[in-house]
């Protein structure tokens, strides 16, 4: 007979209760919000649209176009974290910053803001990455400035 | 046949260069840098090229003159910004964005210079 894993009680005290997810939160500034993704979109020339999720993967505002679904989107730009956050882990090198996927269609990048959330843009292939890499950053610092009110009454 | 970093450093010895660079125009990230100034972030100017140069290749796309850019030049009021796409068969999408000062420069003797790097860069 296999050897069979068997449930051992946790020892020690359960884990902490995860916080609130930003999801959903009502206190957001959700007006100043859309309007620095609306913005990203009209500065910068390829740039489909754009969603501003937590790091638990759930959508808090998009400015994305009708086909694309702004809640998977916010999931996959948590998973994409995900690795950065592990593969950080391993090496050492701090916080997740950005990761940028590149497909034959176009790309997925997803910006840190703050901690808490995840700013992700959809690109055509033809877009101005560097350009997108110079803008976003400051947009998902903007972004983090306004979710941090949220972010500290946590 | 020089090597990239050959080429940039060459293109700093014309008189008058501030800085220069190689850059894929299809993202707009550079392949190498010289020169520049703490004030001047020769990433952003390429990013900001890229945009000049995509918008005159439509441009003679669309006027239909089945011709290619050879070289572009934009006169600032100090400076003179020079960008050579590159011709090669391993330059494909590929430009050289040279800036130098207009007070130092011979801009005919850096255009020529400019164009003979170009001809000998192979990546």
């Amino acid at each position: 007979m296999l050897p069979r894993r068997t449930a051992v009680p946790p020892a020690g005290p359960p884990p902490p209760r995860l916080p609130p997810s930003l999801a959903g939160n009502p206190s957001l500034p959700y007006p100043a919000i859309g309007t620095e993704l609306t913005e990203l979109r009209l500065q910068i020339p390829g740039v489909q649209g754009s969603v501003l999720g937590g790091v638990d993967g759930l959508r808090i505002a998009h400015d994305l176009p009708a086909p694309l679904n702004p809640d998977d989107l916010a999931a996959m730009a948590a998973t994409a974290f995900g690795l950065g956050r592990q593969v950080s882990h391993r090496l050492g090198q701090g916080a997740f910053r950005q990761s940028t996927v590149r497909n034959d269609g176009g790309y997925f990048a997803v910006y840190a803001v703050g901690a808490h959330a995840l700013l992700s843009v959809v690109g055509t292939d033809t877009i101005n990455v560097a350009r997108l890499h110079l803008h976003a950053p400051p947009v998902a610092d903007r972004l983090a400035t306004l979710l941090a009110p949220a972010v500290g009454t946590r | 046949m020089a090597n990239l970093d050959t080429a940039l450093k060459d293109a700093m010895s014309i008189d008058g260069a501030i800085g220069v660079a190689l850059v894929d125009y299809t993202s707009g990230m550079t392949l190498g840098v010289a020169g520049g100034t703490p004030e001047i972030d020769l990433t952003v100017a390429a990013a900001g090229n890229t945009d000049v140069v995509r918008a005159k290749m439509r441009t003679i796309e669309m006027l239909k003159l089945n011709d290619d850019i050879e070289d572009m030049l934009i006169t600032l009021g100090g400076q003179y910004h020079i960008i050579r796409p590159l011709t090669g068969p391993t330059g494909k999408g590929l430009f050289l964005y040279l800036m130098l000062s207009k007070a130092r420069s011979n801009l005919a003797l850096a255009r020529h210079q400019l164009r003979t790097i170009e001809e000998q860069l192979e990546l």
